[in-house]
């Protein structure tokens, strides 16, 4: 049973009581969207981080590269000044603290789980700077916010999100029959208004139906012609920092046929056509069998994904219920199947049962310290250093289709020597006083385990307390949940 | 049409069973392991700061403040970027040469895009979910004969199983009684996969490959990593293909002539060269290096004394596989009309003839079967006679 609490979560801490009922516990936890667990001074809007998005974007095009046209160690000296004086290497690090707070020190760490899922779900890949400076706050703001809306309303606003229209090009995705397709600069310069149907194509298979859903390349075309338009503009004070809006100008006009459906031009169309996605039954069954994978094993049967159906169809794709229906079934199948954990998920579980959160993450005290236009400090540097290093970077993820979720792409040697490094990196998290306690273990396996007597004595075989950190973590029991 | 594709986006390859990849039998002396090295040069690398054209006067005047002075002449029409000296070394041994006026069958000058069809050896981008080399090794049955010096697996590698990857972690690994220890609780849980990664991280720490030749640092730079890559590939029984990867090359300002930005890129590559050519030992001769990029730069340099992405490079090729020094090409001429859109260096070559020739070479595979099976039977040109040793 105590499984279970890695299986939806990370495990409990040495001394944590234990919930006497588990699912009853973890249920509760979707249920609304508390406040950040994290009290640092940042935690700035998608908006307010573009602006330092702007200023890094700008003055490297413009002032520098005219300034030092023909220095260019200078240029390197100076773009690596402008950097720090924007925070690029800060932000991520801050990012990543107030995103494992939420693990590891709030009382909702099976949100905090979901929440994981529901950025990789919507990737904002490793492009244009945007993991310096938006992907994190794109998820706080439009993913996890609406964690107690409707599916139908997450979609709406995760693709009309700025990081996600630069991400997937939607800023050049131009009706060629529009009026800006006419303009004769477009010859001139060379330039001709396409449509480029890269969003489109995700907000299909990635986000929505899959492939599955059965939709054509001429679909695709037309959910395309659907989104022209609908960009940040481009000034040359603010590159293209502005706010996304729909410029009509840009929109190809005439209806279009997406699935066999007709969609009248205009700035409406959008919306109808994510209505039209969300409620196609492949829509369902897809996001319910990926929540059965991220929760419960690689390879989910029928009959665990058709209560999780159920549940979307009675509530109308509401997640709350969504979540809750996912847990149960997590919970009911919790003995006989166990899903290998990512990178990600297995050190939040490794620090969060070691109950050594008292340095990870980095503290808000700590963070607050960073003085913009030096570089931040080598401990403030660790989170995005250590994922990186683990290979899952929630914000650099290197296609659109984010993370694999399956056992056999995250078992390689280099990732296991990995483990065993990070399990050992984690032991020296601890005070000393932790260190050398040599009831510590006993207290972490006797809370966290339902046959603590097995994993003791195979854990007392190790020598020394850090040996038996790192025998822990790299128990099947702890890779595993 | 139902559209399916990839599944590329992975944490990392399934690079598991990694004894199976390195104890392969030793090949019998008749049939000698020939070894494959992509450099993949992100960025979109310059082909005419590396490899410039002799004698244009077009040419000069449209990038006077980054040109590069002081080139080595190969040929009557072509020079070296002068800081290349590995790879003159390797030319003027016979055993470097220059593709020129190539590219991918890409001209939309998205990094994004690009890169993925570098990669992938396809004309949609991220249609396809594997490499071409992966597809290529799957043909030649290569499994678990893949190195990567990245993390994670590049989609270039992806479609055949059990390709591994170099790219070392701090700190030292584990006691030998740890590792022990963990093998042996996998062995009572079944855990086979794992348990054969204990010997595998065993053997890697008796070879001292955490550390490898390098101090701590930047033992991650390709600099280390191209040593250990040859330790590795130079073994009898060891990988057959190994994949590198050079950041930088996308330089819009401060470009620089023969210390700029660019130059540094090209040096890394040379560099990995450098080490291959020298740890590699006798089995350079019977290895084949190749580099791919996304694609060229625009002829003219911008205001920012930069350049702005093109279509056209350069492919450099080195290693005894080599059948001669040579920039082969169909020079397509830089005057206005003979540009790409009016801009840029024209690809006269699909890039893919020369890597499909190349992988004929060196799996010794029909080259019409690689074309039809990991090109889609694509138009390509075997060129393996021209270029390489048969």
């Amino acid at each position: 049973m105590k499984n279970f609490f890695r299986k939806v979560a990370f495990g409990l801490k040495p001394d944590e009581k234990v919930p006497s009922d588990p699912l009853i516990w973890a249920q509760k936890q979707v249920e609304t969207i508390p406040e950040f667990n994290w009290k640092g001074k940042y935690i700035l809007s998608e908006k307010e981080m573009r602006k330092y998005w702007i200023k890094l974007r700008v003055e490297e095009n413009t002032t520098l590269r005219k300034k030092y046209k023909n220095d260019p160690e200078g240029f390197r000296r100076a773009e690596r000044q402008l950097e720090n004086d924007v925070g690029k290497k800060f932000w991520p690090n801050n990012e990543i603290c107030i995103r494992h707070a939420e693990a590891l020190k709030s009382d909702h760490p099976v949100l905090a789980k979901l929440w994981y899922f529901w950025g990789n779900h919507f990737t904002i890949s490793d492009t244009q700077t945007l993991s310096s400076f938006s992907t994190g706050a794109y998820q706080r703001e439009f993913l996890r916010s609406n964690m107690d809306k409707t599916f139908e309303t997450m979609v709406k606003e995760a693709t009309l999100a700025w990081p996600m229209i630069m991400h997937l090009d939607n800023k050049d995705n131009v009706g060629p029959k529009s009026i800006s397709g006419k303009e004769d600069w477009r010859r001139e310069k060379k330039k001709p208004a396409t449509i480029n149907e890269n969003h489109a194509r995700e907000l299909m298979e990635l986000h929505t139906i899959s492939p599955d859903g059965g939709y054509t390349q001429e679909d695709v075309v037309e959910l395309a012609k659907i989104m022209t338009g609908w960009r940040p503009k481009w000034t040359k004070g603010r590159d293209h920092g502005h706010d996304v809006s729909f410029d009509r100008e840009r929109h190809e006009p005439g209806k279009k046929k997406v699935l066999g459906k007709v969609y009248k031009s205009g700035k409406k169309g959008i919306d109808l056509a994510i209505k039209d996605l969300v409620n196609h039954p492949s829509c369902r069954k897809f996001i319910s069998t990926k929540l059965c994978k991220y929760l419960i094993t690689d390879n989910p049967t029928p009959e665990m994904i058709a209560p999780v159906i159920k549940a979307w169809e009675k509530s109308d794709g509401l997640l709350p219920e969504v979540h809750k229906a996912a847990i149960e079934v997590a919970f009911e199948y919790n003995n006989k199947y166990k899903k290998f954990q990512n990178p990600e998920n297995w050190w939040l579980t490794t620090i969060n049962m070691s109950g050594s959160n008292y340095k990870y993450p980095v503290s808000e005290y700590k963070m607050n310290q960073f003085v913009f236009g030096f570089k931040p400090s080598h401990e403030m540097r660790f989170p995005s250093w250590l994922l990186e290093d683990i290979g899952c970077h929630p914000y650099k993820q290197k296609q659109p289709n984010g993370y694999s979720d399956l056992e056999k792409d995250w078992l390689s040697t280099e990732l296991v020597i990995r483990r065993l490094m990070y399990a050992k990196k984690a032991f020296h998290q601890y005070k000393v006083a932790d260190q050398i306690d040599d009831t510590i273990h006993e207290r972490i396996i006797r809370t966290n385990f339902d046959n603590p007597d097995k994993i003791l004595k195979i854990v007392a075989r190790a020598k020394t307390n850090e040996e038996k950190h790192m025998i822990l973590f790299n128990l099947p029991e702890v890779l595993k949940a | 049409m139902k559209i399916s594709r990839r599944d590329f986006l992975k944490g990392s390859a399934a690079t598991t069973m990694f004894l199976a990849g390195f104890n392969f039998p030793v090949l019998a002396s008749s049939s000698k392991k020939k070894n494959l090295v992509v450099i993949m040069l992100r960025g979109g690398m310059d082909g005419l700061c590396a490899v410039p054209v002799i004698g244009d006067k077009n040419f000069e005047k449209r990038r006077k403040n980054i040109l590069i002075e002081n080139t080595i002449k190969l040929d009557s029409d072509f020079a070296l970027h002068p800081k290349l000296k590995t790879f003159y070394s390797c030319w003027q041994e016979n055993t470097g040469a220059i593709v020129h006026a190539t590219s991918i069958p890409y001209t939309a000058r998205s990094h994004f895009e690009g890169q993925n069809l570098m990669e992938s050896g396809g004309r949609t981008p991220y249609k396809e979910k594997t490499g071409w080399v992966g597809r290529a090794m799957k043909l030649a049955k290569l499994q678990g004969e893949g190195l990567a010096l990245s993390l994670p697996m590049p989609l270039l590698l992806r479609g055949v199983p059990k390709n591994n990857n170099y790219f070392p972690s701090d700190g030292k690994l584990p006691r030998d009684e740890t590792l022990n220890l963990l093998k042996s609780i996998y062995a009572d849980s079944s855990e086979e996969e794992l348990m054969d990664m204990m010997n595998f991280i065993k053997k890697r720490k008796n070879e001292e490959m955490m550390a490898g030749y390098s101090s701590n640092w930047d033992k991650r730079k390709n600099n280390n990593l191209s040593k250990q890559a040859a330790a590795y590939l130079r073994k009898p029984n060891g990988p057959r293909v190994a994949v590198f990867e050079v950041n930088g090359f996308d330089t819009h300002a401060a470009q620089g002539g023969v210390n700029g930005t660019h130059t540094k890129c090209l040096v890394e590559m040379d560099n990995i060269i450098q080490n291959l050519k020298v740890e590699l030992r006798d089995s350079y001769k019977d290895t084949l290096i190749l580099t791919v990029t996304e694609f060229g730069r625009t002829i003219k340099q911008n205001g920012g004394n930069g350049t702005e992405h093109g279509y056209g490079t350069a492919i450099f090729m080195a290693g005894g596989l080599i059948k001669k020094s040579q920039v082969y090409t169909d020079w397509p001429g830089l005057k206005k009309k003979e540009l790409f859109d009016g801009r840029d260096l024209n690809a006269t070559l699909d890039a893919r003839s020369i890597y499909a020739s190349a992988m004929s070479t060196v799996f010794d595979i029909d080259f019409n079967r690689i074309k039809k099976e990991v090109f889609w039977g694509e138009k390509l040109d075997n060129l393996s006679e021209k270029l390489f040793k048969m």
